[in-house]
């Protein structure tokens, strides 16, 4: 049984593609592809930066065709809109290993646009669920999964690289965090009512604040910012006050000069008792003069502040990054290791058989003259089976622990030439139903 | 076997030190998981150390200044892992254990050369002095701990230095909690523990003051966290000026106890 991995992603196909494949019900598309006789299993996974199907095939070039015909042919909304030959450049092909390591590094968030993003391990898991519960996953793809999963988890676990924040909301909101306890009991003072003070106060809410106060130079337009968030709108007369009530400032308006110096920042500090305030300057020019900084208990970051942390966090999930494929090479060699013991079962299968199938024409013949009762006819099977077990027992482990290095498929080959495995006359050749290749993963 | 108990207690403290140390180091999270459990697995060695010494034929007097520092590591361990149950504060056992280690490991190597307490009744003063006096040092001691780690995390806020360590710190706002909570437990309990000791006196030489460079030191320490306690609860102190305060107020409390307690 061979995998396979056809898809698209943001690297290989613009929106304008990929949008053409995004797939709210991807069941109705999966019992069709597992109803072909080319198609064993199938995961169809669709996000907003990547279509991929995930299938298990017997043969491999027919198993690809039928991939292939399925991006080309039938995925899309409707067939007005299906992805042109000559554009099949946007698609992608992976086999076997490399299936594998594909899926590893998607699960574990390395093959993100926004790498260590937490998104994609819930919408693979949720793309896995959808197959099973269709029908549409057997042993190898569930073995698959469980296996991208348990790499995903440890990628998170034991490297950083979804543990630093890289957009500068987050970074903020990261950043309050290490000031405050909780944000739940903080007041958020919003200087401004421009475009990125709509963003923060949509970040602000996200982030659980007690409560938001919006001060502007009009306080119309304060108003309908503040109406349309559930905050409080202020005039800039206010800021003293204001301020003295603020753990965390946000400002964003426009000014030729810093509007909140160090006097009113001490004065405020003072006022609330030198409880911390956690000061973002968005502005630009600035608009809060950097002396700021130097006060005990503020602590001031401003646009370019925040994006060298940003960016000095994303450096760091680059360097984890190389932490992150290490360990999704060691977990694909984990899988190439139970796949390569399966790689054993039909040898071994023929193996068994074929002694099976010696044990019971000797017996035949050894009860015609020996004229065994009942009794004695029991007697000699359970010997003989213990014996043909016992010589089975050393080469069928060797096979199996052989059989998950590469290098093991000689003993494989070794055992076939010295057991005439292949030779359709032998006997027991007949009790080998599974067709060479087969997974026989539901032994496993 | 009781010294045994305080060595085996001063090398799980030490494994504790280096597994917090490494937890805030590394991503790997099983070993700022660890701390607290060989923190814990540490502090009751110890406790059981103090239950074996207490059991002895002859056992040392806790007023000599291994026993008396050896306890009031074990409290400043009992205290932390109490606040190690609130999320983030791991990161206090990379200060607290490595403390608790030096302090214990020396313990042990003065405690089997100790005699026994001195055989004048003076009743329960000395030991009361004892106990008071290393419960305070203990809280007092994480306070100045918070403090420091306070004071690490605001420099590097200030500095706008990203660290992914930083992230696994307490927040500045829990540590100046912390720092507050001990010094209003810690002052009281050491001001028993200073009046503990001057009624120990009074009962030996008749006499509450005697002077010399023991009593001097401490009460000037007393007189110190006296002003500190009532610049935090009275002048409303707090964040940075607390932390370095309460860490500056325990070196010195240190070099009372253990500097002017080894010379006299």
């Amino acid at each position: 049984m061979r995998i396979l991995l056809v898809g698209m992603n943001h690297r290989t196909a613009p929106v304008e593609i990929r949008e053409r494949f995004a797939v709210d019900d991807p069941l109705p598309w999966l019992q069709k592809l597992v109803a072909t006789p080319e198609i064993e299993e199938a995961v169809l996974l669709s996000t907003c930066n990547r279509v991929e199907l995930v299938a298990t095939t017997r043969s491999l070039e027919a198993g690809r065709h039928r991939a292939r015909a399925f991006f080309h042919r039938e995925l899309g909304h409707g067939a007005a809109l299906p992805l042109h030959r000559s554009e099949s450049g946007f698609l992608y092909e992976h086999v076997d290993n490399d299936a594998v390591r594909h899926l590893f590094r998607v699960a574990a968030s390395i093959d993100s646009l926004v790498v260590g993003e937490p998104q994609i391990l819930g919408q693979v898991k949720e793309a896995y669920r959808e197959a099973t519960e269709g029908g549409a996953c057997g042993p190898l793809l569930n073995r698959l999964f469980t296996s991208a999963f348990a790499a995903a988890k440890r990628v998170r676990s034991e490297t950083q690289i979804a543990s630093r924040p890289i957009s500068m909301a987050r970074v903020a909101v990261d950043l309050a965090r290490q000031i405050f306890e909780t944000l739940e009991d903080k007041h958020a003072l919003l200087v401004g009512a421009g475009e990125m003070i709509e963003a923060a106060l949509d970040a602000l809410r996200g982030a659980g604040l007690a409560s938001v106060a919006v001060a502007n130079r009009t306080p119309e337009r304060a108003s309908e910012l503040a109406a349309r968030f559930g905050a409080t709108a202020h005039g800039l007369d206010e800021m003293p006050a204001l301020l003295a009530a603020a753990d965390v400032v946000l400002t964003s308006i426009g000014a030729d000069r810093p509007l909140l110096d160090a006097p009113l920042f001490e004065s405020a500090l003072r006022a609330r008792r030198r409880r911390p305030i956690f000061a973002i300057d968005l502005g630009v020019p600035r608009n809060v003069d950097p002396a700021v900084n130097q006060l005990d208990d503020v602590y001031l970051y401003d646009v370019d502040d925040l994006s060298g942390v940003a960016e000095a966090n994303a450096e760091e999930r680059r360097r984890e990054t190389v932490r992150a494929e290490a360990i999704v090479q060691e977990e694909v060699e984990r899988f190439d290791g139970w796949l390569g013991a399966l790689r054993a079962v039909p040898t071994i299968r023929r193996l068994r058989a074929r002694a099976e199938a010696i044990r019971q024409a000797e017996i035949e013949k050894a009860a015609a003259k020996l004229r065994l009762d009942e009794a004695g006819r029991q007697g000699v099977e359970a010997i003989t089976r213990a014996i043909v077990n016992k010589l089975l027992h050393a080469p069928v482990s060797k096979l199996r622990e052989q059989a998950e290095r590469e290098e093991g498929l000689a003993y494989l080959e070794a055992a076939k030439v010295l057991f005439a495995l292949d030779d359709p006359n032998a006997p027991g050749a007949e009790a080998d139903a599974e067709p060479e290749g087969g997974t026989g993963a539901e032994e496993s | 076997m009781a010294i045994e108990l305080h060595q085996l207690a001063a090398a799980l403290y030490l494994v504790a030190a280096l597994a917090a140390i490494l937890g805030l180091v590394l991503p790997r999270a099983r070993f700022g998981r660890a701390a607290p459990w060989l923190l814990g697995a540490g502090a009751l060695a110890h406790g059981l150390a103090f239950a074996r010494l207490h059991t002895l034929p002859n056992p040392p007097a806790l007023t000599h200044l291994p026993s008396a520092v050896s306890l009031s590591a074990w409290l400043a361990v009992l205290v932390s892992l109490f606040l190690l149950r609130r999320a983030r504060f791991g990161a206090l056992t990379a200060l607290v254990a490595p403390a608790a280690f030096v302090a214990v490991f020396f313990a042990s190597l003065s405690l089997r050369g100790l005699g026994p307490a001195a055989p004048v009744d003076m009743g329960s003063w000395p030991h009361l002095h004892v106990i008071f006096a290393s419960a305070g040092i203990a809280l007092l001691g994480v306070a100045g701990l918070a403090g420091t780690l306070f004071l690490a995390e605001d420099r590097a806020l200030k500095a706008k230095r990203a660290r992914a360590w930083r992230s696994r710190l307490p927040s500045l706002e829990a540590l100046d909690r912390v720092n507050a909570a001990t010094l209003a437990m810690g002052f009281p309990v050491l001001s028993a523990g200073v009046i503990a000791g001057m009624l120990w006196t009074q009962g030996e030489t008749g006499r509450l003051w005697v002077g010399g460079a023991h009593a001097i030191w401490s009460t000037l320490a007393w007189a110190i966290y006296a002003a500190l306690a009532t610049a935090r609860f009275g002048a409303g102190w707090r964040g940075r000026e607390a932390a370095a305060s309460a860490a500056a107020g325990f070196a010195f409390l240190l070099f009372v106890v253990i500097g002017v307690g080894a010379m006299t």
